[in-house]
């Protein structure tokens, strides 16, 4: 993993990687069984839900927390919360007044959840810091601002666009004071994660807002981190202003032709990141899906000034499994390649014959996965059974089939294997994208004797 | 410049402290209320969808003159002889279940509205059930549009399409999606009749669904 290679990148420097961070929110609950309001409030679960993060998808970059409600929340905005998503602003504070809050309600670091982010921050840092750059994001102050107004924060721009550059000037400094938080907690990189910027104005954007991210992100460079400004929807007619607000790097989503908006980032010389279709091929792809976006997106790109990143926050339901097939994709591209192609001419290879799973005398224990040697979940998953093997010895057979090699690629067809890497017994999937535990291993291929 | 081109001017730029005025000053010049409606108000608000989808203008200049519309169109109501309006159809509008992000939803409702669509605005986070019961009792319902903004929401227009086959409704409304994280091939595969990606080509869809 490459904190360094995420350093470099952000600053500029040429690289002998490209560098990976994915954007496991509320994703990373669903990883560990978790709902995202428990990861989202409670440090303990937050941090098992980050170390598994870590161990399956090998990050250079990881977020600790993806919620632009936590701010608001302590600035007095109402919130919903969901099993399955960061909570929503249900009420604004200055719906009905339009006033400037007080410089007293800029959170101060005892407030809210920002003890939790802090400490979960510091332990992931002492686990995992080392190896691996972590992202503190904040909601960006324009989002901020529409939070706390509502709507009409978007009809003020142009009837009274005084007001509304005061509101975003304040949420600046609400910014500014977390930066000083998270980077005390040891945050390696801060994001400004301002998604409505999209539907601004890039002219509205450099009148009345383009100052306040300047002062962000200077100070920001003044801490001695480095940052991204982060954007979601077709922010494609604002990716020049965006690259004057002094970030260090752009994150976009899928909604802009990345290989087009690097050209401009380029001409500043700021970094660009993104941007993996978060629905169409993360959530409803399958393993392949994702592998060849990834594989074509590098072959289309030039490699300097950027980062590999899902468009946005992840969704929580997307398959592990197609996460571990970009980050395959990124790291192993030429191997990757060839298993694209492979993939594609494999069935017609040959005519593989699977085993008679009913005449077995013994549990026969077969590992499908992408190449363990490179595939950090795939070593994962091989290791478990290779430890119970070790324990239990000749009570059982085991075979691992890498989707490197044409002819376990058309076993791993022919099986009709979904997901990889995955753990079958007797024909029967029995783990996929999931490491299971020593003692849930050894259960199951007793229960089979 | 006539009252009523100096009208569209206002609505166009989202003066909304002066609409009203400008509304009575091109009456004052003698123009008749349809008229002032449609060259004043309403045309001013095609143009602006139009470069809405053209990348010129953004959320916020639509908001507003949206806004300006709907002030100018309070003002001159009372005044429009019986008839003298025509509605286009009637559409049942909302986010779904659990979804609480409404200003993709209100921009459609605002210009659907400007557009001659009679539109009841169910709000936010509705349920299925209340969906249906809405169209239920409202039996000249001829739109639904439902929008979502997560991953995780967007189920829900799967369900409200089930629920109104349940209920055997589903062949007496046209339903339209939209939202981030929607697209055609999503449309497609819940059944929905038609998905579009900003407010004005709503509108010009909704026109379409009626009169299909």
């Amino acid at each position: 993993m490459g904190k360094e290679t995420i350093l470099k990148t952000l600053r500029h420097e040429k690289t002998d990687e490209v560098a990976w961070v994915p954007f496991t929110g509320v994703h990373a609950a669903f990883m560990k069984g978790y709902t995202a309001t428990e990861i989202l409030t409670d440090g303990d679960k937050l941090f098992d839900a980050l170390m598994n993060v870590h161990k399956l998808y090998t990050p250079d970059g990881m977020p600790i927390v993806f919620d632009l409600q936590i701010e608001a929340e302590i600035l007095g905005c109402k919130l919903m919360w969901s099993d399955e998503n960061p909570p929503s602003v249900v009420k604004h504070p200055l719906r009905k007044t339009k006033e400037i809050p007080c410089k007293c309600q800029i959170p101060k670091k005892t407030d809210g959840r920002i003890p939790m982010i802090m400490e979960v921050c510091e332990r992931v840092k002492k686990a995992v810091g080392d190896d691996t750059a972590l992202y503190g994001l904040l909601c960006g102050p324009v989002t901020l601002a529409s939070h706390l107004r509502g709507t009409d924060f978007f009809m003020d721009i142009i009837s009274d666009p005084t007001y509304t550059e005061e509101l975003v000037a304040f949420c600046a400094e609400v910014n500014i004071a977390l930066a000083k938080y998270y980077v005390e907690a040891g945050m390696d990189v801060i994001a400004v994660v301002d998604p409505i910027i999209s539907q601004i104005s890039p002219s509205a954007i450099e009148a009345h807002f383009l100052s306040s991210f300047q002062a962000i992100f200077d100070e920001i460079r003044n801490m001695g981190v480095l940052s991204c400004l982060f954007v979601c929807g077709d922010a494609t007619n604002q990716m020049d202003v965006m690259a004057r607000s002094r970030a260090d790097g752009i994150s976009i989503d899928e909604n802009v032709n990345i290989v087009e908006a690097k050209k401009i980032t380029d001409q500043y010389n700021v970094t660009i990141c993104g941007n993996i279709p978060l629905t169409t091929v993360m959530l409803f792809g399958n393993q392949l899906d994702n592998m060849k976006y990834v594989v074509d997106m590098l072959d289309g790109i030039d490699h300097h000034n950027l980062v590999i990143s899902p468009g946005c926050d992840m969704p929580f339901k997307i398959p592990v499994d197609n996460t571990i097939a970009c980050v395959q994709a990124i790291k192993h591209t030429d191997e990757s390649r060839e298993m694209v192609k492979n993939h594609e001419t494999a069935g017609s290879l040959m005519d593989i014959e699977l085993p008679d799973y009913q005449a077995l005398t013994k549990p026969f224990v077969e590992l499908f996965t992408l190449d363990a040697d490179t595939c950090a979940a795939c070593t994962y998953m091989v290791n478990a059974v290779k430890d119970v093997k070790e324990i239990m010895g000749n009570d059982f057979d085991m075979a691992e089939y890498k989707y490197n090699i044409k002819e376990d690629i058309a076993r791993t067809q022919k099986m009709g294997v979904q997901h990889l890497p995955s753990i079958y017994i007797n024909g029967e999937v029995r783990w996929s994208s999931i490491i299971p535990p020593r003692e849930e291993l050894i259960a199951a291929i007793k229960e089979l004797m | 410049m006539s009252k009523i081109t100096e009208l569209a001017v206002v609505v166009e730029e989202g003066r909304i402290d002066d609409v009203v005025a400008a509304v009575e000053a091109a009456l004052e010049e003698g123009n008749a209320p349809m008229d002032i409606l449609n060259a004043g108000l309403i045309d001013p608000i095609n143009v602006l969808g139009e470069k809405f989808r053209l990348g010129e203008v953004y959320v916020p200049e639509l908001l507003i003159s949206s806004k300006a519309m709907k002030m100018g169109v309070d003002r001159i109501k009372p005044l429009l002889a019986a008839g003298d309006v025509k509605v286009l159809g009637k559409a049942v509008f909302c986010t779904v279940e659990g979804d609480m992000h409404d200003i993709g939803k209100n921009l459609v409702v605002l210009l659907l509205e400007s557009a001659g669509f009679e539109v009841i605005d169910l709000g936010m986070d509705v349920e299925p059930d209340d969906i249906v019961e809405a169209i239920q009792e409202n039996d000249d319902v001829q739109i639904l549009g439902m929008s979502a903004m997560l991953t995780t929401t967007m189920y829900a227009m799967k369900e409200t399409i089930e629920a109104l086959e349940e209920a055997g409704l589903r062949d007496r409304v046209k339903v339209l999606i939209g939202g981030a994280p929607v697209n055609q091939i999503f449309a497609d595969q819940i059944g929905a009749d038609g998905y579009t990606t900003n407010a004005p080509s709503a509108v010009e869809l909704c026109k379409k669904l009626v009169v299909a």
